[in-house]
């Protein structure tokens, strides 16, 4: 015998609950189907129920005098009947409604909180869904032939996948896809030329509208990195950095302390052909196109225009992996001030008169190298798709290299195999290749972790932008006498500052000192350091 | 020659033919109904109460949203389909489930819309029985149109158009009346005159000399009887039926009844009436009568009854069967009905929702 | 200071008792309303207190109700009428949208009409056809008439003290399926007036904009994007004739994205109207379209597909899914 219950219905549009006022069965009783089973009083009347099944009763669900709530058992009934699956589903749906209270087995009044259904797939840049509620320009845009990359970010907070645009050969400016940053997909898989400007740009909101035109952007010249071409707010403020930093002929822009200007990081990497290896002569640093005198005043401030400079291909691609990067990586930065007085004297150590022996960069390196095998979470990448985080065994030691061009990040591959005169050989090619524009792409891009060795430039700490899709970049300032206090004494000392910027995501901030900590060690007690690596 | 007021002014009581007792009693204008047609009537009766209380039942088992019964009222609900013929339409309100039935549409059909599942769940066409109305009244001009069109095609439909005594308060009524006389359109307009519109009694309704007066107004002639008396009923509905076949213009008839339950499982009618003023009526009881006076005659044996309770256990076994089996209705369903060709936004809102069920989580 | 525990039913009731001890010229009339109490209760104890001539049953015509309270408004009444369900309301429109709203207009201002019009109003409680229409498009659409619709108690209770003080007919719409929802509430305290908008819930991340029986649905779906690590503000506008354009924008500026949540149907509706007017004021502040999260445009369900017309937690949490935060 299998047992029903019978739950309270609404007896009344819209009623919540009925107190029960007098049973007409007891437990053990034989009922019949419609047979009267009790009195309930609700808001609106008293109402004799009867019963939807036959069978023995097995347990009434509420003294006399007790209120029971719609959709709450009201009483069990032993039968030998098994209800049709069908009713079952079908409860099952009402509870999942939303303030159905028809039909019975009726729809508490709170239905819990929280979602009941699997949020949408987002489809790129604030589009719609792939079903969209709301026909909005965008998705009429991907049908009239600009498509729209379907790239499934998932979640909400997801971003939105732009890959740097291709760079061709002799830093002429590139031919920009379809949708400008963002890699069309077009029947075909051919690369569409430069499209028209259109005549009133697609902007994703009135903030945005307002950024450009407060900055003193035109719109009209913008590439819209978003889904149809809409220009987002990243696009504008890519626009007014690339203004501030591309007016003067920096070598690639000092990293300063704590300025978000692109400081000492690399090229676009992941899957982009970077630069060419051919020779680039020296004037390709300078501003690319016209240089045009001034005459013209700029509205907001009132100055006249010095210089307009051309963002080139080469630019255009390292802004793109700056901005990725800052956008992307919630980076945290810590640093030290290290006594690199010992590591110096290693160094000279290490000098003959035949050999000149591993630079101070390759010693350096190789502590760094050390560093990392004990603290692998910094060497790696974020799997966003997976939502997953990987750490590589192994390590590729991108270092920054200046050339006349611009900043590149090469990386000693393989660096954790290498001793640290192999690592100084390395090191020595690949700033040849980097001079001499030699470098593959191969080397430009694989880079897992960044040492870059920014003191030439007379600079002691930097807030660096990671080399995305990295997790850390460490930076090494000017080596200077300072004092200090040794043996409780003071000294001088040769003193350098090391910055530790990392992607919080991958560790804390114990990790990250802990790394720190090792490499200053290292840098500060060489010999003692080789009881450990 | 007949006065305007012979002509138009219902008889000075409404037309009995079997009292409540079951004693007959004749009438100069309506003669008694065949035998054969009150014992088939009887046999309706029986169905019809035994579908009333189940359903009332149901609705207590939250099988139903809601149900109007018409405890009490079934003998007009019967008369108001035995005298239509196969060409004759039914205008139904919410409480005419009875007689919906009756007319031959599927009892799970008919209950679709107090079930819950659909506005309507069956094709007027099939049996010539429209959607049963909410709103009051407005069904009356709905009628009357359609009777209209019927004499335009040169058909001799009649359309027998149901309401309740509240429903003559409103302004449709007036209009449908108005509209149906000047067009002298085919229409018997029946009021079931129960005495209640849920808490508000007739006299708070009208202080009319009877609802059936109200023709003269509009030179339709008015009849009423008593509404639980399935003979004289059959005689008056009969002749009705007749004269507006017969193209003599709309007519009106007032049966008068009680509405024994309250207005719907939702009500509590001891809040505006007594006990004991039902009570009475519980002796005036439609089959309670027939019962009488056809056993009296031997035309109703212990076989016949049991046949008739047998027949009525079947049906009411059907509704429980049927309604505890649960039909989800298709929420595409939703957007399907508004236009012979969907809008574009339309089918945009199909999709969105199509889109959020896909995503339910089970 | 006294806190009760109250359904907004009663809460109506206590209203309506006040109003009428308060001033004499205050009746209440309408189908069903005398003896029963009204089919919701509302007027329930108001005959028995007061006397058939203050509170008392009509024949069943809505037309003749509406008519009539003009009539008695124009010579010293304040009639409160209900129409027993809002769709059943239509047989009266001509009336309302022909006198009702047009009286004070067409004599200018020698004849007004302080009246209300009392309606159960939207859905979810499982009715069958005509039980669960939202029609306040209809006369939010009048000019002439006062739209208000109360999502709490408290406001229940205050909102309509104050429609039958009004000096101009108001159409008063009481969330059916929150009838039943108790809360505990201070009479004694005065809620905010006709035309005020008020902020229900602060965040910061998006604003919610409801009113009536979308006002418990925005804050349940508030709760659940707290879950998820969003904030959303809701707004209750309890007033949409007038509209309260500054609470509202003020609410919208602080934000930048917003979603109106509401029963009816979507086209042509309250719902456009509000983000037509959010839209033109606060344009340089949105971060997003404003959308809109709105019953289909079918008629209202019957009772076994209901749920799929009313705006749920979840229909609202993907509209505010799709506010461009990727943009931020």
């Amino acid at each position: 015998m299998t047992t029903q219950t019978f739950l309270l219905p609404d007896l009344g549009e819209g009623l919540t609950e009925a107190e029960v006022v007098r049973w007409l069965v007891a437990v053990g009783d034989v009922v019949a189907v419609d047979a009267p089973l009790v009195e309930v009083e609700t808001a609106k009347s008293l109402v004799e129920v009867p019963s939807p099944y036959a069978g023995v009763v097995a347990e009434l669900h509420g003294e006399e005098g007790t209120t029971i709530d719609v959709g709450k058992p009201l009483i069990t009934i032993g039968t030998s009947t098994t209800p049709a699956p069908a009713v079952e589903a079908y409860r099952e749906e009402e509870k999942a409604g939303s303030g159905n209270v028809l039909i019975g087995y009726g729809t508490p009044a709170g239905t819990g909180s929280g979602r009941r259904r699997r949020p949408r797939q987002l489809v790129g840049v604030g589009s719609a869904p792939a079903v969209p509620a709301v026909p909005d320009e965008r998705a009429v845009e991907a049908t009239a032939g600009v498509a729209v990359p379907a790239v499934p970010s998932g979640r909400v907070g997801a971003a939105p996948a732009t890959a740097v645009p291709a760079v061709p050969a002799g830093g002429a400016e590139p031919a920009v896809p379809a949708n400008g940053g963002v890699p069309a997909v077009v029947a075909g898989g051919a690369v569409p030329a430069v499209r028209a400007r259109r005549a009133v740009p697609l902007v994703i909101s009135p903030l945005v509208r307002r950024l450009a035109q407060d900055a003193g952007v035109d719109l009209h010249l913008l590439d819209g990195s978003g889904a149809g071409g809409v220009i987002t707010r990243r696009d504008v403020e890519h626009a007014i950095a690339a203004r501030e930093a591309g007016g003067t002929n920096l070598p690639s822009a000092a990293p300063a302390a704590g300025a978000p200007a692109p400081a000492a990081t690399g090229v676009p990497t992941s899957g982009v052909p970077a630069l060419d290896a051919t020779p680039v002569p020296a004037s390709a640093s300078a501003p690319v196109g016209a240089a045009a005198p001034g005459g013209v005043v700029d509205s907001r401030t009132g100055l006249l225009e010095l210089r307009r400079e051309r963002v080139s291909g080469f630019r255009r691609a390292v802004a793109a992996t700056l901005s990725r990067s800052r956008a992307e990586i919630p980076e945290a930065t810590t640093w030290v001030d290290v006594d690199a007085t010992a590591l110096i004297e290693l160094r000279e150590s290490l000098r003959t008169a035949s050999d000149s022996g591993p630079g101070l960069l390759a010693l350096m390196a190789r502590f760094v190298v050390a560093g990392l095998q004990k603290h692998p979470e910094l060497n790696g990448f974020v799997d966003t798709e997976r939502d997953e985080l990987v750490q590589y065994d192994g390590i590729n030691l991108g270092l920054a290299a200046q050339t006349a061009r611009g900043l590149v990040v090469p990386a000693v591959v393989g660096a954790h195999a290498l001793t640290t005169r192999g690592l100084d050989a390395e090191i020595r090619r690949l700033t040849a290749s980097a001079r001499d524009g030699r470098l593959t792409t191969h080397e430009l891009s694989c880079g897992s972790f960044t040492l870059n060795n920014y003191g030439s430039f007379g600079v002691d700490g930097s807030a660096a932008i990671i080399n995305h899709p990295q997790v850390a970049i460490l930076g090494v300032g000017r080596i200077i006498d300072r004092p200090w206090v040794v043996d409780g004494e003071l000294a001088i000392r040769k003193l350098t500052q090391l910055s530790l910027v990392f992607d919080h995501r991958v560790c804390d901030g114990g990790t990250a000192a802990a790394f720190l900590r090792f490499v200053a060690d290292a840098f500060e007690n060489p010999s003692s350091a080789f009881a450990d690596i | 020659m007949a006065t305007v007021e012979e002509r138009l002014l219902p008889s000075a009581e409404p037309v009995q033919l079997i009292d409540e007792h079951g004693v007959p009693h004749d009438n100069p204008q309506y003669g008694m109904p065949s035998a054969d047609q009150l014992v088939d009537g009887y046999a309706q009766l029986v169905a019809g109460r035994k579908i009333n209380d189940q359903a009332g039942a149901l609705v207590r088992q939250g099988r139903l949203a809601v149900y109007p019964s018409s405890h009490g009222q079934e003998a007009c609900q019967i008369a108001a389909t035995m005298v239509l013929g196969e060409q004759d339409w039914l205008f139904p309100t919410y409480r005419d489930t009875v007689s919906i039935i009756s007319a031959g549409v599927d009892p799970i059909e008919t209950l679709t819309l107090l079930r819950g599942d659909w506005h309507s769940g069956y094709d007027p066409y099939e049996h010539k029985v429209a959607p049963q109305s909410t709103p009051l009244a407005t069904q009356l001009l709905h009628a009357v149109g359609v009777a209209h069109a019927a004499r335009l095609k040169g058909e001799d439909t009649v359309v027998m158009a149901l309401c309740g005594d509240g429903a003559t308060s409103e302004g449709d009524f007036h209009e449908a009346l108005n509209f149906a006389a000047v067009f002298k359109a085919p229409v018997v307009f029946f009021i079931q005159n129960n005495e209640y519109a849920i808490s508000v009694p007739l006299a708070r309704q009208t202080i009319a000399p009877s609802l059936a007066h109200k023709g003269i107004g509009y030179g339709v002639p008015g009849e009423r009887a008593d509404g639980n008396d399935l003979a004289g009923l059959l005689a008056v509905l009969g002749q009705a039926v007749a004269k507006a076949r017969a193209g003599e213009g709309p007519q009106l008839v007032e049966a008068h009844t009680y509405r024994v339950q309250a207005h719907t499982n939702a009500d509590d009618a001891s809040r505006y009436r007594e006990d004991d003023e039902v009570t009475p009526w519980l002796e005036r009881d439609p089959l309670k009568r027939l019962d009488a006076y056809l056993t009296e005659r031997g035309l109703l044996g212990d076989e016949k009854k049991e046949e008739a309770a047998r027949a009525a256990d079947r049906i009411a076994a059907e509704l429980r069967t049927g309604l505890m089996e649960e039909v989800s209705p298709d929420p595409a369903e939703l957007f399907a009905h508004l236009y012979a060709t969907p809008t574009p936004q339309l089918k945009e809102q199909a999709a969105f929702l199509q889109d959020e069920l896909a995503r339910e989580e089970a | 200071m006294t806190h009760q525990k109250l359904t907004m039913g009663q809460a109506l009731n206590q209203a309506l008792r006040d109003a009428m001890k308060a001033d004499d010229t205050v009746l209440m009339f309408g189908e069903d309303v005398g003896a029963l109490g009204g089919v919701f209760r509302i007027t329930d104890g108001l005959t028995a207190e007061f006397g058939e001539d203050r509170c008392f049953d009509t024949p069943l015509a809505e037309a003749g109700i509406v008519g009539m309270a003009v009539g008695l408004a124009m010579n010293g009444m304040r009639p409160v009428v209900e129409m027993q369900f809002d769709a059943f309301g239509y047989p009266a429109f001509e009336q309302v949208v022909s006198h009702v709203a047009k009286m004070r207009n067409r004599t200018r201002g020698k004849v007004t009409l302080p009246m209300v019009i009392r309606m159960p109003y939207a859905g979810g409680i499982g009715g069958v056809e005509h039980h669960c229409d939202s029609s306040e498009s209809y006369y939010a659409h009048t000019p002439g008439l006062t739209v208000v619709a109360p999502s709490t108690v408290a406001d229940a209770y205050s909102l309509l003290r104050r429609a039958i003080e009004f000096p101009d007919p108001v159409i008063f719409l009481e969330p059916k399926k929150l009838y039943w929802a108790k809360e505990e509430v201070d009479l004694s305290v005065a809620e905010p007036g006709i035309g005020t908008a008020v902020v229900r819930r602060a965040g910061a991340d998006a604003t919610l904009i409801a009113y009536g029986p979308t006002v418990p649905v925005a804050m349940e779906a508030a709760e659940a994007a707290a879950a998820e690590g969003r904030q959303l503000q809701v707004v209750d506008l309890r007033s949409i004739v007038p509209f309260d354009d500054e609470t509202v924008c003020a609410a919208v500026r602080s934000t930048g994205r917003a979603v109106v949540v509401a029963e009816a149907s979507g086209f042509a509706s309250v719902s456009s109207e509000i983000v037509a007017r959010v839209t033109e004021r606060c344009f340089h502040s949105l971060a997003a379209p404003i959308r809109r999260v709105t019953g289909f445009d079918i008629p209202y369900p019957p009772p076994k597909l209901e749920r799929h017309q009313l705006p749920g937690v979840d229909r609202i949490l993907d509209a505010v899914d799709d506010l461009q935060w990727e943009d931020s």
